[in-house]
């Protein structure tokens, strides 16, 4: 990582944080929500500046967009202030605080970042840097005339689709189903509906 | 220290300056316009930082989000207007 | 000779694009807040992505996707922006913001909620 693109990290980073802290700190359930869609905006140009198209990909049209209005829809069923709590939550702020600290000692034990000797750097990465994966029938004139035979040309693309496939496909059939369970529920009463349409 | 560079930082700034007006923003309508400016400058910054490291994917992430930056505008702006969203 | 075009551009854009920022923050009415918010993002973007593509063509005479997605991308904004903030300022009239009238105590603070 060069030294623009370092200081561009931390600067984004920076923002984030704030605009996160912004968002808890407000009582404004609508400001609210909008600080988070700057949040998540922040977090899918932070994912693209690591070269992860398709998690900034994700995270932009599901943060920014899909999730600021899901929560809009939220908004419409309940008040638009947050009502005043107690000012410090002891066992909340207790129960977070030590939950970290755990988190944070059992990432000492992971191997370092870009760690040549970690397993993973050994076994896994090599078969998708060398674009291994799903590479069939593929000779080489199928790679230069342009078709790419099941090979994945982008590192995190192959990581996401293929060596975690069966993972990605059953994550979709749990969302698809808590989709149509969720409307399933929420769906008005017959006569309700039929009221709703002609106001 | 290139040109491109010095733009992303400006664009930074603006960018940081649109997020104090959208926390401040006394009325609503000055949030859902700080929202707009921040993911209007957050397009410029992908196309620069797409040139600065010499990727040429953040283009389409950029094309994705000058779309959806316009759509969440309108639905907030519909929420806002009418407290329903269909 | 065209870098030097190309430089002059993407800062000129950069400019605009952190003036029409401060503007934002430091306009004192939401009406008012609305004009560097259209016009002078939006100028700020032409220039920037008008210098960018540029630039890009001036690096690798043959990255016409590239610089057709950058003018996509000008071209997106340059609809969608102006809508925008007309759609903004709308709302705001219809639900009874009234605009700041220069007198001193009368911040343009609307008591919305």
């Amino acid at each position: 990582m060069s030294d623009p693109v370092l200081l561009i990290n931390v600067l984004l980073l920076v923002l984030a944080i704030v605009a996160a802290i912004a968002a808890m700190w407000t009582r404004n359930l609508l400001g609210a929500v909008m600080l988070m869609g700057i949040y998540s905006l922040l977090l899918a140009v932070e994912w693209a500046n690591l070269f992860a198209m398709d998690v900034s990909y994700t995270e932009a049209a599901v943060g920014a967009g899909a999730a600021t209005i899901l929560l809009l829809t939220a908004l419409t069923r309940t008040g638009s202030r947050e009502k005043e709590g107690p000012k410090l939550h002891w066992s909340a702020l207790i129960t977070a605080t030590v939950t970290g600290v755990v988190l944070l000692y059992g990432t000492s034990d992971l191997p370092r970042f870009g760690d040549p000797q970690a397993p993973a750097t050994i076994h896994v990465s090599p078969q998708y840097v060398t674009q291994n994966v799903g590479k069939v029938d593929a000779t080489e004139t199928d790679r230069l005339e342009g078709d790419f035979g099941d090979h994945v040309p982008n590192a995190v693309t192959a990581v996401l689709a293929s060596y975690r496939g069966y993972d990605t496909l059953f994550e979709t059939a749990v969302i698809f189903t808590a989709g149509i369970c969720v409307i399933l529920l929420l769906r008005p009463a017959a006569g309700q509906a039929r009221r709703r349409e002609d106001a | 220290m290139n040109v491109e560079l010095i733009t992303a930082l400006l664009v930074i700034g603006g960018a940081f300056l649109a997020l104090i007006r959208a926390v401040k923003g006394p009325t609503t309508y000055d949030r859902v316009l700080a929202v707009n400016v921040f993911g209007t400058k957050t397009v410029l910054l992908l196309a620069l930082l797409g040139y600065i490291g010499d990727r040429t994917g953040f283009l389409d992430i950029a094309v994705l989000y000058a779309l959806i930056n316009f759509l969440a505008t309108i639905a907030l702006l519909r929420f806002v207007e009418t407290r329903r969203l269909t | 000779m065209l870098n030097y075009l190309a430089d002059g551009l993407l800062l000129l854009g950069g400019f605009f694009a952190f003036s029409g920022s401060l503007g934002i923050l430091r306009f004192p009415d939401f009406f008012s807040r609305l004009h560097p918010a259209g016009t002078s993002d939006t100028l700020g973007q032409l220039l920037i992505l008008g210098g960018l593509s540029l630039r890009v063509l001036l690096d690798s005479p043959d990255a016409g996707l590239s610089v057709g997605k950058l003018i996509a991308i000008s071209l997106l904004l340059f609809i969608t922006t102006p809508a925008s903030t007309h759609a903004i300022s709308r709302v705001a009239h219809l639900a009874g913001l009234k605009p700041w009238t220069g007198e001193a105590n009368n911040d343009g603070e609307a008591t919305d909620e």
